[in-house]
């Protein structure tokens, strides 16, 4: 290996930049192909480009059902981080109480829980709360395993709003709330940019949550969707393709917009 | 005054964390002491539960698979992530951008949709793998990746590495970018050459950032759930069996709520002791 020159290493990153790319471009072509067109070999281009793939499923598999669940649901647990995450981070980085260390403690602790590992217990208690199969009964525990994170993240962020500004603040006799919502918010706002970036991303890919909650066929998300999908019509490939693009497009839309604020937030929840 | 209003900012995290967290994690640690009957807690047995983890054959090829996983997690994704960002960080950051991106994004699909993607790819009669093999001339070395008890776990940590290694490569390049450039240059008039400026220079002075990856994988490891319920299942056989599998199977498809309260305290028990070792190291 004393000869690894610069081509070889151009050629290493092109080899995993295919190796990350080829199954989406696999996906992408037959989501596109029609059923005649399916034996021509897996690589070659999809003539002419066939949409009837996305109008099937979209419409007759209940797709858009599916997606618009994953949507209620992903912007519900969102708002729900947004509103409880920012306050308590806030309080963990700028305030000083009683039994702060611990507490701080309980939510790092949270950050490694498996959803599987709590679902023996959680399933009884949606239960008896009257939570099993109602969206509600996914958004309350996801938002309540992705706070762990949120908090955490908004610790970090908060932490480096200077202290002089917020004192100035409440100097000028403004209540605590007031003084973060108008002093801290602002300063924050790429923080929660990247926060609310990857909470929806996380509660759009999870799977395990709708899939134990969730029984009438129109309260389903699209990863439970998806994955019902392919055992369902196990040679419908062109339908598969394209139900799998509708359920992951989004989100590399969003990532490849603002790859900058997604990887500051990943980097910033990693680094703990 | 901010003894006093600390509570209420923190209060709505905190009565939602606990709710659907905390309690339920208590009521696991107090349901595995109990036999039960039809969902419904009998008597208080103890230790019983546990006990019976010894001769679970399952149980301990769960935990197996996971530390297989993880120890493949550590060779594969986490080395070439290391590789990739040390060659990207000399080229000029509008390369290092969009080959970032490309990594990345498999980590931005939710991993039921890569798994059925990659179960494509891993088909026997049609898959992309096989017919890649053919092409090459290398036909004799095609089979059915998933369904063979040999090559399953393998093959899906192929997948699992796919939505990981970019997340490497992201946090590898941020690390690389604090070291002194000028260790480098004393490298260069040294005239050592790329490979072991790599191995002399970016490997070492990267151990903390690799350790810190690698008890992320080790937990991430043991979390794991969809990719292997949406393609195996856990099969052929038990070969792709991982904790939180046998946990769902003894839960939802056996109805033994004691045995599975037991099988997820010990999972809690092993990501919290991860985590709690990661802390401890990385304060110190």
């Amino acid at each position: 290996m004393t000869n690894f020159n610069k081509h070889m290493r151009t050629m290493v990153l092109a080899l995993f930049a295919l190796y990350a790319l080829a199954p989406v471009y696999l996906v992408v072509l037959a989501s596109m192909r029609s059923e005649s067109d399916l034996f021509d070999g897996p690589l070659s281009l999809p003539w002419p480009i066939n949409t009837a793939n996305f109008h099937r499923v979209w419409s007759e598999s209940g797709f858009a059902t599916f997606f618009f669940n994953s949507l209620k649901i992903s912007v519900s647990v969102t708002v729900l981080v947004l509103l409880t995450a920012p306050l308590a981070g806030y309080a963990f980085a700028k305030m000083r109480f009683r039994g702060r260390e611990p507490l701080f403690a309980l939510f790092l602790a949270g950050l490694v829980v498996p959803a599987p590992s709590v679902i023996v217990a959680l399933y009884g208690n949606l239960q008896w709360l009257g939570l099993i199969d109602s969206h509600l009964g996914v958004i309350l525990p996801q938002t309540a395993l992705l706070l762990p994170f949120a908090v955490f993240m908004m610790r970090t962020v908060m932490q480096e709003v200077p202290d002089e500004l917020i004192e100035a603040a409440t100097m000028d006799g403004a209540k605590p709330l007031y003084a973060f919502l108008t002093v801290v918010v602002p300063l924050a706002r790429p923080g929660l940019m990247s926060m609310t970036l990857i909470v929806f991303l996380f509660s759009w890919q999870e799977y395990l949550l709708p899939l134990v909650v969730l029984q009438t066929e129109t309260l389903k998300t699209i990863t439970v969707g998806a994955a019902s999908l392919q055992g369902r019509y196990g040679v419908d490939y062109g339908g598969i393709a394209a139900a799998g693009l509708i359920a992951f497009a989004p989100l590399v839309v969003l990532f490849l917009l603002m790859q900058r604020s997604f990887v500051r937030g990943l980097t910033a929840g990693a680094v703990k | 005054m901010s003894a006093r209003t600390a509570p209420l900012f923190i209060l709505p995290a905190f009565l939602l964390y606990a709710a659907f967290v905390v309690i339920p994690i208590l009521q696991v640690v107090g349901y595995s002491f109990f036999a039960w009957d039809n969902g419904i807690a009998q008597d208080f047995i103890g230790f019983a539960n546990y006990a019976r983890l010894g001769s679970d054959q399952i149980f301990w090829a769960a935990l197996w698979h996971n530390a297989i996983w993880v120890v493949l997690t550590l060779a594969f994704p986490l080395l070439a992530g290391l590789l990739l960002a040390s060659i990207l960080a000399e080229r000029g950051p509008r390369t290092v951008q969009i080959m970032s991106a490309i990594y990345f994004i498999p980590r931005t699909i939710p991993l039921v949709v890569a798994g059925i993607i990659w179960g494509w790819i891993y088909n026997p009669l049609f898959g992309l793998l096989n017919y890649g093999l053919d092409l090459v001339g290398l036909g004799n070395l095609a089979g059915a990746w998933l369904a063979e008890e040999g090559t399953a776990l393998l093959s899906l940590n192929v997948v699992g590495a796919w939505t990981f290694f970019g997340f490497c490569v992201v946090i590898y390049l941020g690390a690389i970018q604090s070291i002194d450039p000028s260790l480098y240059e004393a490298a260069e008039i040294d005239g050592a050459k790329w490979w072991r400026k790599f191995c002399d220079l970016t490997v070492p002075l990267l151990k903390n950032t690799t350790f810190f990856l690698g008890l992320y994988a080790a937990i991430e490891a043991m979390r794991f759930f969809d990719l292997i319920w949406v393609t195996t299942q856990g099969g052929p056989g038990y070969a792709t069996e991982v904790l939180t599998t046998h946990v769902y199977k003894t839960f939802f498809l056996v109805g033994d709520f004691g045995y599975a309260a037991a099988l997820s305290v010990v999972l809690l028990v092993i990501v919290l002791g991860l985590s709690a070792i990661s802390f401890r190291l990385t304060r110190a």
